[in-house]
């Protein structure tokens, strides 16, 4: 822009010396008056419109200026009042109705208490001891049982079978009631073990929920949705212990309806044999 | 020199005595072409109005867009401190963060613990029943049923039992399979809601504050779903305690008949003696 001016300029420089070579030499040479005097006005003449003496807008500059002056006190400072005004009321509402600090500490505080007010006292509820067998078979077994340890399966299958006994010898029961007695025992063991396993996992779930409530005694607004999140995680696996508590509760259930469907059946056949036996001896009287 | 010059001035005066008129013209076009004079800045009244007004420009931008701009910027400071420092305090934030990496080492031990082995039967017939309770796979349930009457028998024959006493054992063979078919499938669902649980969590450990409350939905929702599991199994467990309820009760009732039966041949055996 700057470079097209500077080349207007001196176009128009070099325009005006070659003009004035021109006009100076036709007053020299020009015999006739009249051409004489003709052209000396003309060349006045264009020189006096090509090139105006500069123009005073005295009154134009003041009304710019005073237009400038009218946007920055109305239009802008109005909007920028509002703003200012907008992000105020915001920074208030934050600060007094979204996270209000006082109501964040009370927050913390309440957890704080809760936290001293019940958590020794429910563990102390869980850890009553609760055993009561009085001779050493059973309390070897009920002390197993109740251990939350999962490294002494050997252990506790030890101890079931001095309690309740192993499978009877081929010789002393029949195959079949040696499997039933054999499934009935696998699956109270194997529901033994399971809550063995469960009783461990509840308490780390336990140790989780603590460390949780820990972390929201000293959390923050933003940070809570992530301690949210852990104990939803949280919640999702102990449901899904739970299901498989139950799942073990239905497989011993239906085992024991099964086992006495087996003596049912048994005594059908049994029935079936006698009747049979006493036809033969009927006949044969 | 000096004497040239001074010739060239007096045949100059000579010529302009002889032409006047090419001599006025020349001097009047000489004065056409004269070059303007320059304004200068600090003596023409227009530049000093335009200094003036622009002065006056200057201050009201000062006053009036920097003194606003200058009051948002101390508010929107005031906010910038406030999030940081007490609704999102980067190093609270991070705290939770590695609460959340800690505890995924607690649910690896909780899932171990449920993925113990606990298989205890010791002759063919139940370790295979058993092994197929435990299972936890789904494609298994359909080789319960086999594994059930290997163990515990099929119904009776219609000759070896009465109408009654069959469908008795029939179906409470069949509440008994069914449960054992459904606690494989509670199994096998826990086991994935343990491997959702475990994702989840993985994902709150990389979330942000403003992510994290999806995630939260999500587990909420699966939480949703692992309540609606649990129930499931509470139903089977009911319906099998019902099945056995009214099996006592068919006891009862069969037995009532049976010696209501037994009287009666008594009585028609004293009366033919």
């Amino acid at each position: 822009m700057r470079g097209r001016r500077w080349a207007l300029d001196f176009a128009l420089g070099l325009g005006s010396v070659a003009l004035l070579a021109h006009v100076s030499w036709w007053v020299l040479r020009r015999q006739n008056r009249r051409h004489l005097v003709a052209v000396v006005l003309v060349a006045v003449l264009v020189v006096s419109l090509a090139a105006p003496p500069l123009a005073r807008a005295q009154g134009s500059v003041m009304a710019a200026i005073q237009a400038v002056l009218n946007v920055i006190n109305g239009v802008i400072q109005t909007a920028l009042h509002e703003i200012n005004d907008v992000r105020a009321a915001l920074n208030n509402f934050y600060q007094s109705v979204t996270w209000p600090v006082e109501l964040i500490r009370q927050a913390r505080i309440e957890v704080q208490q809760m936290m001293s007010q019940y958590r020794n006292l429910m563990a102390s509820i869980l850890r009553m001891n609760l055993e009561s067998a009085t001779l050493p078979i059973p309390q070897a077994l009920e002390t197993l049982i109740r251990d939350h340890r999962v490294d002494n399966f050997s252990g506790l299958a030890q101890a079931f079978g001095n309690a309740y006994r192993t499978i009877p010898l081929p010789t002393d029961a029949s195959p079949e009631d040696r499997a039933v007695a054999d499934i009935d025992d696998a699956l109270t063991l194997d529901n033994l073990k399971l809550l063995k396993a469960t009783d461990d996992a509840t308490d780390l779930e336990l140790q989780a929920a603590d460390s949780i409530e820990n972390a929201a005694a000293q959390a923050a607004p933003g940070s809570t949705p992530f301690l949210t999140a852990a104990a939803a995680a949280s919640s999702i696996r102990s449901q899904a212990l739970a299901q498989k508590m139950l799942a073990a509760e239905l497989r011993q259930e239906a085992a024991r309806m099964a086992h006495g469907n087996e003596l049912r059946k048994h005594g059908a056949t049994f029935t079936a044999q006698l009747r049979g036996v006493l036809v033969n001896l009927l006949q044969h009287n | 020199m000096k004497t040239r010059m001074l010739s060239i001035l007096g045949r100059s005066a000579a010529w302009a005595r002889n032409h006047k008129l090419r001599t006025a013209a020349l001097v009047l076009v000489l004065v056409a072409f004269m070059p303007h004079a320059g304004n200068g800045q600090f003596l023409d009244p227009c530049c000093a109005i335009l200094a003036a007004g622009l002065t006056t420009i200057s201050n009201t931008l000062g006053n009036v867009v920097g003194g606003n701009l200058n009051s948002i910027l101390s508010i929107e400071q005031s906010i910038s401190n406030f999030e940081q420092q007490v609704v999102w305090p980067v190093n609270l934030i991070n705290q939770a963060r590695a609460l959340v990496g800690n505890l995924q080492g607690t649910f690896n031990q909780i899932q171990g613990l449920s993925q113990i082995s606990v298989n205890s039967a010791t002759l063919p017939e139940s370790r295979q029943l058993e092994q197929n309770l435990l299972s936890h796979d789904p494609n298994q349930i359909a080789q319960t049923t086999a594994a059930y009457d290997a163990l515990y028998g099929t119904v009776p024959a219609e000759t070896d039992a009465s109408a009654q006493v069959r469908d008795l054992i029939d179906m409470t063979d069949a509440a008994a399979q069914t449960a054992m078919k459904r606690a494989i499938e509670i199994d096998a669902l826990a086991d994935l809601e343990l491997e959702a649980a475990g994702r989840i969590n993985q994902s709150v450990q990389n979330a942000a504050p403003g992510s994290a409350p999806i995630v939260e939905a999500q587990a909420g929702a699966w939480l949703i779903r692992a309540n609606a599991y649990t129930q499931a199994a509470t139903a089977d467990l009911m319906r099998l305690r019902a099945v056995d309820l009214a099996d006592s009760s068919a006891e009862l009732k069969m037995g009532a008949s049976n010696t209501a039966n037994l009287r009666q041949g008594l009585i028609n055996l004293l009366e033919h003696n």
